[in-house]
């Protein structure tokens, strides 16, 4: 592993109540790059995410992002790390802006917000309620969220679910010149499309395990298909025959 | 703009917006106020004593917003927060726990003032209302009172696994210190055995200390209420900053 490596994951174990989540998980991704973790619900891929953050505590393994330990170091490193949840959480009669503001006011170095409402398309509505907002206009919102501290690692768990093709290109044009100035991006998704098009490398878990590390380009290789929704399928799906013989 | 003004700010917005604060701690106190003041207009407390009825009990009365905000509001939205994840999302940026806390905190000791502003002017305005005591040991009592409360809520938020175990335990501390520590009935028309079980809840001892100073009596017999307010304060306040919980 080289000094190049922002996220850095070694053997990642998490268990709940006896089941395993994460088998042995290693991962580790260079400045720069834009990440994919990929697997069908349930594989563990959420897991993953907030035990790589330290909202969930790992049974064993070893975490750092940008050379921090993410339960150590909490202050300091998410100065410079943004994070989407898959699920938006937010105060019952908060507005847009002023969850843009409290979140700005967290960090020493930020964005301006009223700028990234514009670009992600909802700066009209800055003055309704978060709740008010559309699926879509909330995940973009979430995302808006995640950027406004300029981050230098960002997390989108699921990042275009619930939005329309258009937007969907819109984030993903968005992220890619991100990307251009040195973003690292780690991100869940189950558009394959999505994931040719913007990640370097990818991961795919299939019950907490890695299955496959490597390109898009390698794992398509490495199947009987041509196509990569297909090899993701027949990755994710593999055996599975044979657990019902 | 800081942290702790912007959080300030748009807690305090959203607080107002949910109205029962403003119910609970601004409204009732002053309904009790203006009843026991047309009841007893200016009486005195008992025959023969140099002090209103009214004066007796402004002690009491001032403490209703503290209870209010801390031990319903502060447990309340502390574990709201949490059980809606907000906390969580919290945990992935560079807040602190104490500053969260802290911003609720304060919006809580600012509806406890303007509580209390409220019902001196009322009561002086109304009532013919005249505060005998020192306001440096009234004010003294007060704060020390709302620290010793706020302190329970935040443990309570802090510590309660969800929250219905919140509200439970914000009714379980609620309503019996609503009316059996003398903040609603008066302490003095108590029975002498229910005067000696209230004599057990931290709020009783804090309306003791804060009634004593109003009035200007003489200062014996205080250390115990003073002591009993600020070994509650310590202990809870160190719990929930130890014990918190994001999730």
């Amino acid at each position: 592993m080289s000094m190049q490596d922002v996220i850095r994951v070694e053997h990642l174990s998490k268990s709940f109540n006896g089941l395993p989540v994460i088998r042995n998980l290693s991962l580790s991704i260079k400045r720069g790059a834009v990440f994919g973790l990929l697997g069908a619900n349930g594989a563990g891929k959420s897991t993953t995410i907030e035990c790589m953050l330290g909202t969930k505590k790992a049974d064993s393994g070893r975490v750092t992002i940008l050379g921090k330990n993410p339960w150590k170091e909490r202050k300091q490193l998410f100065q410079r790390v943004g994070v989407q949840f898959q699920e938006a959480h937010y105060q019952e009669k908060i507005t847009v802006q002023e969850l843009c503001e409290v979140t700005q006011s967290f960090y020493k170095k930020t964005d301006n917000y009223k700028k990234l409402l514009e670009q992600f398309g909802i700066f009209e509505k800055r003055k309704n309620f978060v709740s008010e907002l559309s699926g879509g206009q909330r995940q973009r919102l979430f995302i808006v969220l995640a950027l406004i501290p300029q981050p230098e690692v960002v997390f989108l768990d699921e990042l275009t679910t619930g939005l329309d093709a258009r937007a969907r290109r819109d984030v993903w044009k968005i992220l890619t010149s991100l990307k251009k100035k040195g973003l690292t991006i780690f991100l869940t998704s189950h558009f394959m499309d999505e994931v040719e098009n913007l990640c370097d490398g990818i991961c795919i878990l299939r019950k907490g395990q890695m299955v496959f590390h490597g390109t898009v380009e390698d794992a398509i290789a490495s199947s009987p298909f041509d196509k990569f929704e297909d090899t993701y399928l027949w990755y994710t799906e593999e055996e599975m025959g044979n657990e019902y013989l | 703009m800081s942290t702790f003004r912007t959080m300030l700010k748009t807690e305090l917005k959203l607080s107002l917006r949910g109205m029962d604060m403003f119910i609970f701690a601004i409204c009732m106190p002053l309904i009790v106020l203006v009843i026991l003041g047309i009841i007893y207009e200016d009486n005195p407390a008992f025959h023969g004593a140099d002090y209103t009825f009214l004066q007796q009990s402004f002690g009491a009365l001032v403490t209703i917003s503290i209870l209010a905000g801390g031990v319903m509001g502060l447990p309340l939205v502390i574990s709201e927060y949490r059980s809606k994840k907000i906390l969580k999302r919290f945990k992935v940026t560079p807040v602190t726990p104490v500053m969260i806390l802290f911003v609720q905190l304060v919006i809580y000791a600012l509806y406890a003032v303007a509580s209390l502003l409220l019902l001196y002017l009322v009561a002086v305005l109304f009532f013919n209302f005249q505060l005998v005591g020192s306001w440096f040991y009234f004010l003294g009592g007060y704060f020390l009172v709302m620290l010793s409360i706020f302190s329970i809520g935040m443990m309570v938020g802090g510590l309660a696994p969800n929250t219905k175990t919140a509200s439970v335990l914000a009714i379980l501390l609620y309503f019996p210190m609503l009316i059996f520590s003398g903040a609603t009935l008066p302490y003095e028309v108590m029975p002498e055995a229910l005067q000696r079980v209230a004599d057990i809840m931290p709020m009783t001892q804090g309306i003791k200390l804060i009634k004593v100073a109003s009035l200007g009596m003489e200062m014996d017999h205080v250390l115990l209420p003073i002591m009993v307010m600020a070994i509650v304060a310590v202990i809870c306040t160190v719990l929930s900053i130890k014990f918190f919980k994001w999730e």
